[in-house]
């Protein structure tokens, strides 16, 4: 193609400078959270000048930040269990077996996928209330693995319709029942798909913030990021504090981002290339 | 082939049971549920049929209107919200120098929640806030992006851009890693142009890729601005950054009018079945192209 190497220099400044405007947010809020009250008034934008981390410790102990942190640490490890065990158990017999109604039931779940939180979120707190499930973790897990199962199910079949029949037919010749070529063959056999799954189901949950705030409404159970956004009230003159809070809520998210890059993208155009 | 057993032959079934049962009570019954409920009344009104005066109250809503009106916009708005992370793909599939860096810096704030994105952009955008000290440098400004009713909404779509378009981007390379790159080389040897390269080449051959965006960011942006909304403006000022899903939450969480609440999820759920359907005649017509 006539792309001179001019012209992808020409191309690759104003590329440069979007990154910049993609990566600076996070940056600038870390070095207001670095910062004292009064460095900031001062001047927003100057590097901190001697870094401290007060702020951060204030953030963390002072507004229950530590409480809404093992609240959300609690929650999404117990959906993402859920959604992994029950999303590749469902995937495994769409996917990859054949039986009376399997499509029927594969395209209702595909049908879900299409029905946003948003749509069912008055009926489904009623539901919740009189389960008597509403404001309680159990609840709020429900409500998760309920929201992100069909995307689940959906790219667990989509991975173990690649598995060699051959593979399920063998096993069962060894007296395999179905349950322990599942367990057995299936479950070790979709690792990659689990991961990508689960990283990208664990961020999904973390970065929730409607779904926490209509099932859990008392202030104890928050999650992280509906406590986030209490935090600006109760910091709105001293925005170093604030920033701080939103930095801790960001680090495990930034920490998933760090290590599993790869993963989060696999599973993000899992969805396109196929059909 | 096999002698099976009755719990063998019912084993495909239990494997599927929980997850069946999960979608059908907490998806699709609430969702039957819910528009049953948009024909009944709130408060002391509860439980009895009110016909469609849920929905005369809505079309009559202002603030419901202006969450319609920008919705418009976002449907305007959609082209360039899929261009820009198609025309970046295609540089970093051109290999521009840094390729490798800037799909893992353009990606990067895709993995944020909108709360830290928002609460991030209410520090940025704030009247005394660092955007408007490096606009005076050059002269400009200062603009209220937060507190302005003409500029709020493009405020707070523009931030949503910047948080999404990582994703579409991801997307878009994904395409490209199936593209035909011999179309390519003959394209690089003919001599032509990026644009028509583009034009003939790139945009015929990702078709089912485009689609794919097209459809994930408009769902995106009807389903996942919540977060942006709640903390960034609070549907202000005055009304003017009101989404659909924004005028649920308002209706069900603070004015406790469930039932008018379930009008607005169904008249949303009918806009999505609407960008659904459009979405397959596309794809119905372009598959006849193939």
């Amino acid at each position: 193609m006539s792309v001179s190497r001019v012209s992808r220099w020409v191309v690759a400044v104003p590329m440069a400078a979007l990154a910049v405007a993609t990566i600076y947010p996070l940056v600038f809020t870390t070095n207001v959270a670095l910062k004292t009250r009064h460095e900031y008034v001062l001047d927003r934008l100057s590097p901190a000048g001697s870094p401290r981390l007060d702020n951060l410790a204030t953030a963390w102990h002072s507004v229950g930040m530590a409480r809404y942190f093992a609240n959300s640490l609690i929650v999404v490890t117990c959906a993402v269990a859920l959604l992994l065990v029950i999303g590749s158990m469902a995937g495994f017999a769409l996917g990859r077996l054949r039986f009376r109604g399997s499509r029927v039931l594969f395209l209702g779940c595909l049908a879900a996928l299409f029905v946003p939180f948003q749509v069912i979120m008055v009926p489904l707190a009623r539901t919740m209330t009189t389960l008597g499930l509403i404001d309680t973790h159990p609840g709020l897990v429900l409500a998760y693995v309920a929201q992100f199962l069909p995307f689940t199910i959906f790219l667990m079949a989509s991975y173990y319709a690649h598995v060699p029949t051959e593979i399920v037919d063998a096993a069962r010749i060894d007296g395999n029942t179905l349950f322990g070529v599942y367990r057995r063959i299936m479950l070790p056999l979709g690792t990659p798909a689990l991961i990508s799954v689960g990283i990208l189901n664990a961020l999904f949950c973390w970065n929730d913030v409607l779904i926490a705030l209509l099932m859990m409404p008392s202030a104890r159970n928050r999650t992280l990021m509906v406590g986030v956004t209490s935090l600006r009230g109760q910091y709105s003159d001293d925005i170093p504090t604030f920033a701080a809070g939103v930095l801790i809520a960001a680090v495990p998210v930034l920490m998933i981002y760090l290590f599993f890059q790869r993963h989060i993208a696999e599973g993000v155009t899992a969805g396109s290339t196929k059909g | 082939m096999f002698r099976r057993t009755t719990a063998e032959r019912l084993a495909p079934y239990a494997l599927v049971a929980p997850a069946v049962l999960i979608i059908v009570v907490l998806r699709l019954y609430p969702l039957v549920l819910g528009v049953n409920f948009s024909f009944t009344g709130d408060g002391e009104r509860d439980g009895t049929a009110v016909g469609l005066d849920n929905y005369a109250v809505l079309f009559g809503d202002p603030l419901f209107l202006g969450a319609l009106r920008n919705v418009g916009l976002l449907v305007l708005l959609l082209p360039v919200a899929v261009a820009i992370p198609g025309l970046l793909a295609t540089f970093i599939y051109l290999r521009v120098p840094g390729h490798r860096f800037f799909r893992g810096a353009y990606f990067f704030p895709a993995v944020l929640s909108p709360v830290i994105v928002g609460a991030v952009f209410n520090l940025l955008l704030a009247f005394d806030g660092p955007v408007n000290a490096v606009l005076g440098t050059v002269g400009l400004g200062p603009v209220d992006w937060l507190g302005d009713p003409d500029v709020a909404i493009y405020a707070v779509v523009g931030v949503h851009v910047w948080a999404t378009f990582g994703m579409a981007l991801v997307v878009f390379l994904a395409g490209f890693a199936t593209l035909d790159s011999s179309l390519l080389d003959a394209a690089r040897i003919d001599g032509a142009s990026l644009p028509r390269v583009i034009w003939h080449v790139i945009v015929p051959g990702l078709s089912r890729t485009i689609q794919f965006v097209v459809v994930t960011t408009m769902i995106g942006m009807l389903t996942s601005m919540f977060g942006l909304l709640y903390v960034m403006t609070g549907g202000g000022p005055g009304g003017t950054t009101y989404l659909p899903e924004y005028y649920i939450w308002i209706q069900q969480g603070q004015m406790n009018r469930p039932a008018l609440a379930s009008a607005a999820s169904t008249v949303l759920f009918l806009v999505m079945v609407v960008v659904g359907l459009l979405q397959i005649s596309v794809l119905r017509r372009s598959g006849r192209a193939d």
